[in-house]
C-alpha cells in the first residue's frame, strides 16, 4: 500500500471567465520513505500537485488517498490536522513570520497541535539544534542569512515529526553553497526515514532524489513507475 | 481543538506592540466614546446626588408644600390664604399626616438688639416645623403649643442670625426687638450646610435658612403688623409613597375649600424629585446616545483597520493555515485582537475620563459621582464593540483560501 496515491486527479482553476486546467488526470503513487523530485517547467502544474499532496488544496475531480485515508472526503478541520501532523512544508521564499523570533516560528505547528507551552519550547529547541541553529533562537528572520532562514523553515516543517516533507523550490532563493547545505539536510532527513518530495526545475536538485517525476501541461510524462 | 485564549492574546499583544502608532489611531474613537460616557454619567450622577441632598436638607421626600399658585390672576392673590378655621378643618381632614405646619413669612425684616440690627426673614410657624422640615434646635428649645395658645413673646434664631446679633455670647434668655415687641430668645436652630454646586470654597447653598428667625404663628398675627395671611402650608406624610396620596387629598380639600379656584399649588417633594430625575434621564439618554454614536464610529474605524490588517497579513494567514491552523484558530486570533484593541481603548478611556473628572471636579467644585459600575459598563461596552466589529475581519481572515493566501505578495 503506497503512502500517497492519486487517481485521475483533475484540478481546474476558475480565472473569471476562463477555466484553466492545472492538472489533467494525474496518477501517481509514492511509497513511504521515498525521496522524490517532481520536475517540470513553470506552469506545468507541479506546484498545484504539491498543494494537493499537502492537503492545502483539493482536486476538482479524482481521488487522493493519503496513508489509506481518502482525503477528498475529509472536512476542512481534518485537513488542517493533516497539514499540522502529517505534512511539513518548505517554501522557496521561506515563509517565516517576520515578527516572531526563530524559536517562536518553529513552535507554531506545535502550538496549533495543542502542545503545552514548555514542552513545545523544548521540542523546538531540539529540532533547531539538529539543523545547527541553537545559537540563533532569539533572532528575528530578518537577522538571518537565506540559508539560515531555510533551515529554520525546515525545522518548522519537521518539528511535529510528519511522515511527509514537501519542498517547493527550496533552493530557488539560495546561493549554490547554501543550496547544497539545504539539500544535504533533506538527504539526511530521508535517511532518517522521512518521505521527501521536492518540487524543482533544477536538474542538480532533482538528481539528489531516488526518483524523478516529470510533469508537463498537467500530466505526468515520465517517472510514475513505482520504485 | 483550537489554540488557547492565552496564545491568541499573546499573538494579539505582539501585533499591538509592533504596530503602536496604528493601534493608537485605531483606539482613538473608542477612547473618546468611553471617556465621554464616563464624564457625562458622572456629572449627571453627581447632580442627582446633590439634588437628593438638597431635598433631604429641606425636609426629605415625605414633605408636601402648599404655596400660592404663581399662574393665577393678580386679583386672586388676596384670596390665596387660609383662615384659622380653614387650617383647623384641613388638619382634621388629614389625621394620617405626621405633621402640619402653616407658615407666614415676612421677608427682609429687621430684628434689633441694642444698637445692632439684622435683616432677616421672620417666620410665624407651628411646633410641627421641626418635623416637617426635619430641623431642630441645637440649643434651647423650639416653639411649643403652650407658646402658640398664649401668644408668647418668644423667638428661635437661625445660627447666623444669632451670631450677627449676639456674636459669641449665649443668646438663650436674652431679648430682641421686633417692631414694638420684646421677644425672648428660647432656642438656636442647628446650622444648615450644603456645599454650593459650582460655587467657591465653602459657599453654603442653605445659608438663607440660617438667617431666618421663628416666632409662634399666633404671636406674629396678634402682636405684629407683619403679613397676616397664612398662604403656605407644610405637611409631612409617613413615607414618600403616602406623600403622593396625601398630596392628591390635600389638593382636593383645598380646591373644595376655595370653590374650585386653583389658588394653590400642592406639591410633594417625592414628585418633584421624580420629575427632576425624569428630566435628568432625558439628558442622560441624549448624551449616552451621542457617546454610543462615537463608539459606533470608533467601531467602524477599527473594523476598517482590521480589514486592512487582514489584507496586509494575508500571507501570514496562508502560512499559519499551511502549518496546521484551523479556520477557527484564525477566526479567534483576529477576534481576540480586535477585542484587545477595543478593551485597551476602553481602559485608556476610563483613565482619561477619571483624569477629566478630577480636573472638572477641582475647577468647578462640583460633585461628580464616578462609580465602579460605570467602569464595568465601560469595559463591557468596549468588549461589545470589539465583538461586534471584529466579526467581519475575522470571518474574512478565516475564509481565505490557503493556496491563494500563500501566493499573496
Amino acid at each position: 500500500m503506497p503512502l500517497i496515491e492519486t487517481v485521475d486527479i483533475i484540478k481546474d482553476y476558475d480565472m473569471g471567465k476562463v477555466k484553466v486546467r492545472a492538472l489533467n488526470g494525474v496518477n501517481l503513487s509514492i511509497e513511504k520513505g521515498e525521496f522524490v523530485a517532481i520536475m517540470g517547467p513553470s506552469g506545468s502544474g507541479k506546484s498545484t500537485l504539491m498543494h494537493i499532496i499537502g492537503c492545502l488544496d483539493s482536486p476538482t475531480e479524482g481521488s487522493y488517498i493519503l496513508d489509506s485515508t481518502k482525503v477528498s472526503e475529509l472536512r476542512k478541520s481534518e485537513l488542517a490536522s493533516i497539514r499540522n501532523k502529517e505534512v511539513g512544508f518548505v517554501f522557496q521564499t521561506f515563509n517565516l513570520l517576520p515578527h516572531l523570533n526563530v524559536l517562536k516560528n518553529v513552535e507554531l505547528p506545535l502550538m496549533y497541535a495543542g502542545m503545552k507551552f514548555q514542552a513545545r519550547a523544548k521540542q523546538a529547541r531540539e529540532v533547531l539544534d539538529s539543523v545547527g541553529l541553537s545559537d540563533r533562537l532569539k533572532h528575528k528572520p530578518s537577522e538571518l542569512s537565506g540559508g539560515q532562514r531555510q533551515r529554520v523553515a525546515i525545522a518548522r516543517a519537521i518539528v511535529n515529526n510528519p511522515s511527509i516533507l514537501l519542498a517547493d523550490e527550496p533552493t530557488g532563493n539560495l546561493d549554490t553553497q547554501a543550496g547544497s547545505d539545504i539539500l544535504s539536510i533533506f538527504s539526511e532527513l530521508h535517511a532518517q526515514g522521512h518521505t521527501v518530495i521536492i518540487v524543482t526545475h533544477d536538474m542538480n536538485v532533482a538528481n539528489r532524489a531516488n526518483r524523478i517525476i516529470k510533469i508537463i501541461d498537467g500530466k505526468i510524462v515520465d517517472g510514475d513507475l513505482a520504485a | 481543538m483550537a489554540i488557547s485564549l492565552r496564545e491568541s492574546v499573546e499573538i494579539g499583544l505582539a501585533d499591538i506592540k509592533t504596530r503602536k502608532i496604528r493601534t493608537a489611531v485605531t483606539v482613538l474613537g473608542i477612547v473618546l466614546g468611553v471617556m465621554s460616557i464616563m464624564v457625562v454619567l458622572a456629572i449627571i450622577n453627581g447632580m442627582n446626588k446633590s439634588t437628593m441632598r438638597w431635598m433631604e436638607e429641606r425636609g426629605g421626600l415625605n414633605k408636601i408644600e402648599v404655596r400660592p399658585n404663581w399662574d393665577m390672576d393678580y386679583r386672586q392673590w388676596r384670596q390665596a390664604n387660609f383662615s384659622f378655621n380653614e387650617l383647623k378643618l384641613i388638619r382634621s381632614l388629614i389625621p394620617e399626616a405626621k405633621a402640619f405646619n402653616p407658615v407666614v413669612s415676612a421677608n427682609r425684616y429687621p430684628l434689633q438688639k441694642g444698637g445692632i440690627s439684622f435683616q432677616t426673614t421672620i417666620k410665624g410657624v407651628y411646633p410641627d416645623m421641626t418635623i416637617t422640615d426635619e430641623w431642630d434646635v441645637q440649643t434651647g428649645r423650639f416653639i411649643n403649643y403652650y407658646d402658640i395658645n398664649n401668644y408668647h413673646n418668644v423667638i428661635v434664631l437661625g445660627s447666623t442670625a444669632a451670631k450677627e446679633l449676639f456674636d459669641n455670647k449665649n443668646p438663650i434668655g436674652e431679648y430682641v426687638v421686633l417692631q414694638n415687641n420684646v421677644l425672648q430668645v428660647i432656642g438656636i436652630m442647628e446650622t444648615k450646610y450644603l456645599k454650593m454646586q459650582g460655587g467657591w470654597g465653602d459657599d453654603n447653598a442653605l445659608e438663607y435658612m440660617n438667617k431666618q428667625a421663628f416666632v409662634p404663628l399666633t404671636t406674629m398675627f396678634k402682636k405684629t403688623t407683619l403679613d397676616q395671611a397664612v398662604s403656605q402650608l407644610e405637611i409631612k406624610a409617613n413615607s414618600p409613597e403616602e406623600a403622593i396620596e396625601l398630596r392628591k387629598k390635600v389638593q382636593n380639600i383645598i380646591l373644595n375649600l376655595k370653590q374650585g379656584k386653583k389658588l394653590f399649588d400642592v406639591r410633594s417633594a417625592k414628585e418633584q424629585m421624580d420629575e427632576m430625575q425624569q428630566n435628568a434621564r432625558i439628558f442622560t439618554t441624549i448624551f449616552v446616545l451621542i457617546a454610543v454614536v462615537s463608539l459606533l464610529v470608533g467601531g467602524i474605524v477599527i473594523m476598517n483597520i482590521m480589514l486592512a490588517s487582514v489584507r496586509e497579513r494575508t500571507r501570514e494567514i496562508g502560512v499559519r493555515l499551511a502549518i496546521g491552523a484551523r479556520r477557527m484558530d484564525i477566526f479567534i486570533q483576529f477576534m481576540v485582537q480586535t477585542i484587545l484593541i477595543t478593551t485597551l481603548g476602553g481602559v485608556i478611556g476610563i483613565i482619561l475620563g477619571y483624569a477629566i473628572l478630577n480636573l472638572v471636579g477641582k475647577y468647578l467644585d462640583m460633585e461628580l459621582a464616578a462609580s465602579l459600575s460605570m467602569v464595568y459598563a465601560a469595559i463591557f461596552v468596549s468588549v461589545g464593540v470589539g465583538l461586534l466589529f471584529g466579526i467581519t475581519p475575522a470571518v474574512r481572515a478565516s475564509n481565505l483560501d490557503p493556496v491563494i493566501a500563500l501566493r499573496n505578495e
